[in-house]
This record gives C-alpha cells, structure tokens and sequence, in this order.
C-alpha cells in the first residue's frame, strides 16, 4: 500500500487509467472504470487514490469523490479481503435472509459494516435486491453469486476463505485473533 | 451454471425461452445450429429499417423494464437520417426487487440479447450499442462479452454483417451498485461518468439521450424478444396475450413459494395460474396472504385477488400494474407492517437526493415504521405514514422512485389497515413477535442524501 512521499496508486495503474478516456465517446465515462482499477489494487478508495484518479483523467478530485462516494460499491475504508455482499431485500428476507446475516456476523465475528475481521480476511454488507430471488436467500462474495443460503453453507465459505477444511459434523468456532491492526 | 428455476423447453406459448436448457446454448454454434441470427440476416437483407420498425409495431410488444412503453412506436422516434452518432442503450441495470428475468436470459441466451440489439441498431441507425450491466452481475457480463465476442469474431458485429454495410459495435458499461441507474435518464447519466440523478425531460432520450445524441433506450428483454417478432412476423405474435398486451413475458416469482422461478407467461393468465400452479403456490399450510404484482414498486393486491390477471389494464384497473414483473408472494407467516419497513429502507437507501419529497419523504416513512414496529405507534403514526404516502405520489417527484414508496405506504395500508392498527394502536403483531427493528448494516450513501 502507500509509503511516504510515493503517490497512492503505481504508475503502470496511472498509465492503464490516462488510457482510459479515449474508449468513450466522451472523456468523463472513464471515471467510473478508473476508479474501478484504483479500488481493485489498493482495496478501497482512498483521498489520495481519489485525486490521482481526478489528476490522471484530467478532472477535478471534488469531482471524482461525489461520483465515487454515490455509488455503493466504491468502498471508503478499508474491506475485508473477502466481502459478503447479503442481499436483505423482500425476496431473500422471507426466505430467511436476516437469519442468514446473523449467523454469517457470529462466523466471521464482524458486527457492522464498516468492521473488518481482526485477521484482515472478512467484512460484510446488507445490500439490495442482487437481482437472483428465484435463488433466494442469496449473496455476492469474491465476484461470483452463492445461492440457497444456509448456516452450513455460510460456514462453509467462511472456512474455505480461511484455507481451513471444512467442518460438517461440528460447528468451527470464529477463529478469535488478538487484536491488531486490520489490512494486508 | 446453477440449476434452472423457470421456463425452459418446447412448449407452445414459449418463445424466449423454447431453447433455454439446451446445452451450451450460450455459444454461437449452438445458438446459431437451433436458429439463432437467422432475424439478423432477414432484417439485414431482406426488410428497410422502416419495415423492421414496422413489424415490431405491429407485433403491439411494449417494454418490459417497467413502463411498458410501446417498442415499435419509440424505435419510430429517433431520426435515423440525423446526422451524427446515434447509440443503442440497453438497460441491464436490472435492480427492482423481486425481479430476476434479464439476468435469466443472459446466463442462458446471451446471443439472443445480441441479435436483439443488432436488429434494433439497424432499424434506427445506430452505430454503437452500449449494455449498462449492473457491476454486481459478473457472470452474466462476462457471457455477454464472451457472445459480443464471438459475434464480432464471425463478422456479425463489426463493419459489414451478413455483407451489408452497416458498421457497429457493442459494448459493455459496468453499473457500480445504485438502484435509480435502472431508471433511463439516471442511467444515461451514469455511462456520462456522473452521479447517476435523472434528467427533466424532455428532452427524451430519442432526441437528447447518451452523450447528448438520440439514443434508442430499450429492457434486455425487450430486445430479446425481437428476434422472434422478426422470425415469425409481428402479426403471429401479437395473436398471443391480449389485445393492447401481445405476447408472452418473464415473471420472476419469488418469496413464499415452492417452486420459485422465471416463468415465460402468456400476458392475460391469472395470477393463480401463475402462483399457484406454475410456482408451486405457498409452502404447505400456509396460503397467500399478498402479492407483488410487478416488482416492490407495483401497489400490492391481497390473495383474495389471485385471480387478477397479469395484464396491464387488468392491472391499473386494479391500481396496481405489471411493471417489471416481478411477482413477489408473501404468505401468512409474515408481517405486512415489516415488509412495507423494510422496502421503505430500500427506497430512502436508493433515493438520489435530487428532490425533496422523496430525499426526505422515504427517510421520514422508515422512522416512522420504526417507531411503529417499537410499539410507540399511535394514530399520528399512520396519520404520518398516509401524508407523507401523498407526499411522495402525482407527480411531486422528478422519477418514479418516489411515487414508488409511496406506493408501498398506500397499497399496503389500503388492504390491510387492520395490522397497521394492531401495530400502531395495539402494539400487536398478529403473525410474529413485536419487537423493534433491527439495525441495518448497510453501505453509508454519504454521497447521495
Ligand atoms: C426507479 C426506476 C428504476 C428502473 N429500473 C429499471 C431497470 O432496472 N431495468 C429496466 O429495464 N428498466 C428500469 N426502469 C424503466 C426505465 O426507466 C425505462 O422505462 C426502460 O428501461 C425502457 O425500456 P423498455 O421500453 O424496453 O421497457 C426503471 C424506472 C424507474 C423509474
Ligand atoms: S424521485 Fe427520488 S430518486 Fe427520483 S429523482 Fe427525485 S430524489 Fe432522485
Ligand atoms: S431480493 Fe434478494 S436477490 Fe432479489
């Protein structure tokens, strides 16, 4: 990540950015792909990535933060490496979704979503309709969709994530790290 | 793929998804082995941009992303001998809840949305399409590059398909997670690179639409279902569905079900047809208590009224209407109060911030849910709820996001205004527990309110 007197962002992810522009019949819809490549290598956006960004497409950074911060998958502190994504919404919550998002809060031992797991590995967000409520209750977790969600399922994934075998006859216990800094 | 819940096969009134479930249907050589492009090829050679115009008007297809607005006629609006760049815009932002059919289709048939969006161009001389795809529908985005990309590789897209020249290109712009980028002007915003407010119109997009250019906007399905207009002629399929709805279309059911799923539909069946023999109906012992009729934006209908029909008119007669056919079924283990709280947090979650009713308006409702579902409800509660309901309909806001909480207010408390009562002036749940609502740990919108 960042050092001292270094700019936040790499030159060869600069360069991909002032590439940007001319796939767009106007500059400006390159923001949103910059910003995707800036979050993509440092995790979420930082003001320093934000400005780099305004600076590389030639547009103002008060700019580029009041795109950056309406939409909801631009991130503004730091994440867990792995995200859960658990839509909440009408279709999944008669189908257990909130139940869901319980357990998955106890397996990872996260309580909101601007925390991060003590190992750096696991955040999650309640978000909205993903648009799969035939598959109900359902989430959004390193680019791909899980379905039919479950105790066991989430549990499964947690434990994949954690480069554990997955336990079935028993419950894993959230693995409880002292504390330290979240990141890396 | 996961399993397929929902149409698939040959069956007479199937004709978007007659070939799903075949295998590798999302390659060029099978899409095209079982049909596929042969609308392309027709349109291109053999019929003017005017005839393919035509035939769609003939064919009485309306919009299916929500307002139903009538295909052929808006093709007919953009000037094809304007000059100066004119673009296809395909939504596929795909948000409202309940509602799951575009990605359906392009998880199975992404060529049949390609081959749509080919006809579409030609018919209104466009010569670049743009697919706004939701940024959290990875997997269908990489099928539709990987189909664009076949396509352009046999010379479908590109300078001369089937020979004729007419030069295009498609492609794709990821969405980054905001409900109003469905609604056509925030979205043509959003592939400006801004923050995704809608536009006053007019002008509409068909004079001033993506980067100030006449723009073509249409639904993934929509389009998808433009090849089969081509093939069998749009008189052959306006014989299905109703007369001012031809037609089959996709309902995603969801929620209390036993067999949730994207069901193609002959416009006209009942809804009982449609929930309680396609979908399974609800779980044992359990019987419907309210539906969605068309995602959580359309006014709900008590299960007294399953034998409306999923027709338009049929609809609004009803005060309600089709919109993106999202059919959400609730059964009577569940709490009406709760389910208004929670779509309430989504419509203040997703409000853009660009006009007060709604900005203010759906926040205001969710506390005042939340003062109900607290048990510090009173008739001034409900009062609230039905003012600010008004607040946010006829008009008063810019787009249809606020007419659409409102929406939920008053539909709700219209048909079942005994629960709020229990709730606010009993402090009473007859389903569940009453006990206040939980926290939610979303992602902080400081940017839009
Ligand atoms: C708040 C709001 C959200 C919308 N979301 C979608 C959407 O996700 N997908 C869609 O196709 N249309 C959506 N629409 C409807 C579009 O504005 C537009 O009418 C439609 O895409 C036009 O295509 P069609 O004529 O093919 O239906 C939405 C409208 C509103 C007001
Ligand atoms: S009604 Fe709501 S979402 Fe629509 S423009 Fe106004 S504030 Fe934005
Ligand atoms: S409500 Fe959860 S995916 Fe649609």
């Amino acid at each position: 990540m960042s050092s001292p007197n270094k700019s936040a962002l790499p030159t060869h992810i600069l360069d991909e950015i002032r590439e940007l522009p001319a796939r767009y019949p106007q500059p400006r819809s390159a923001v949103m792909p910059a910003l995707d490549l800036a979050q993509e290598e440092l995790g979420h956006l930082t003001p320093e990535a934000m400005s780099e960004v305004a600076e590389a497409l030639s547009l103002d950074p008060g700019y580029v933060e009041g795109v950056a911060t309406f939409y909801s998958l631009f991130h503004h502190q730091p994440i867990g490496k792995h995200r859960f994504y658990v839509c909440t919404n009408l279709s999944c919550m008669l189908r257990g979704a909130n139940e869901v998002v319980d357990h998955l809060k106890q397996a990872i031992g996260v309580e909101r979503s601007d925390q991060v797991s003590s190992d750096g590995l696991f955040s999650f967000e309640e978000v909205e309709c993903l648009g799969a409520c035939e598959y109900a209750p359902m989430m959004r977790l390193d680019h791909r969709y899980f379905y039919d969600l479950n105790d066991q399922k989430v549990d499964a994934l947690v434990a994949e994530r954690r480069g554990k075998p997955v336990v079935t006859a028993e419950k894993p216990k959230p693995k409880r790290v002292p504390r330290k800094k979240p990141g890396g | 793929m996961a399993e397929l819940r929902g149409s698939h096969g040959d069956q007479a009134h199937h004709i978007l998804t007659s070939l799903f479930g075949t295998p590798d249907l999302h390659t060029l050589s099978v899409y095209e082995s079982k049909g596929g492009y042969t609308a392309l090829r027709k349109a291109l050679l053999d019929m003017a941009p005017a005839d393919i115009t035509n035939e769609v008007k003939t064919s009485g297809l309306r919009g299916r992303g929500g307002a139903g607005f009538a295909t052929g006629t808006k093709w007919s609006f953009i000037n094809r001998d304007a000059p100066g760049p004119k673009y296809v815009v395909v939504n596929a932002d795909e948000s409202e809840p309940g509602t799951a059919k575009d990605r359906y289709i392009l998880e199975n048939c992404p060529h049949m949305v390609v081959e749509g969006i080919l006809i579409a161009a030609y018919a209104v001389g466009a010569n670049q399409a743009w697919v706004y795809i939701r940024g959290e529908y990875d997997e269908p985005s990489r099928m539709l590059q990987a189909a664009i990309e076949e396509a352009r590789a046999k010379g479908y897209v590109g300078p001369k398909p089937f020979g004729k020249d007419f030069p295009l290109d498609i492609r794709l712009y990821r969405g980054h997670g905001a409900y109003i980028c469905g609604e056509e002007t925030a979205l043509l915003e959003s592939l400006e690179g801004k923050r995704a407010q809608p536009r006053s119109r007019p002008p509409f997009p068909a004079v001033k639409g993506a980067w100030g250019r006449p723009t073509l906007l249409n639904n993934v399905e929509t389009l998808a279902t433009v090849p089969a207009i081509i093939n069998r002629g749009g008189a052959e399929y306006a014989k299905l569905g109703t007369a001012k709805n031809p037609g089959t279309r996709l309902l995603t059911v969801s929620g209390n079900v036993r067999k949730p799923g994207v069901y193609e539909v002959e416009i006209g069946k009942t809804f009982r047809h449609v929930i309680m023999e396609l979908a399974g109906g609800p779980p044992e012992g359990r019987v419907v208590k309210v539906f969605w009729p068309g995602g959580s934006s359309a006014p709900v209908l008590p299960g007294s009224m399953l034998d409306m029909t999923t027709d338009a008119e049929a609809l609004a007669a009803a005060k309600s209407m089709g919109g993106s056919g999202g059919v959400i079924v609730m059964d009577d283990s569940h709490c009406i109060v709760k389910a208004a709280h929670r779509l309430l947090q989504f419509y203040a979650h997703e409000s853009c911030g660009k006009c007060t009713p709604c900005r203010i308006g759906q926040d205001w409702a969710v506390r005042t849910y939340e003062r109900i579902l607290a048990n510090e409800g009173s008739q001034v509660e409900l009062d609230i709820l039905q003012r600010v309901s008004d607040g946010l309909q006829n008009g008063r806001c810019l787009c249809g996001l606020g007419d659409s909480g409102g929406w939920v207010i008053d539909s709700t408390l219209r048909h079942f205004r005994e629960e709020y009562e229990d709730h606010a002036l009993r402090h009473e749940c007859r389903v569940g527990t009453v006990a206040p609502p939980a926290l939610r740990a979303t992602s902080p919108q400081v940017g839009r309110t």
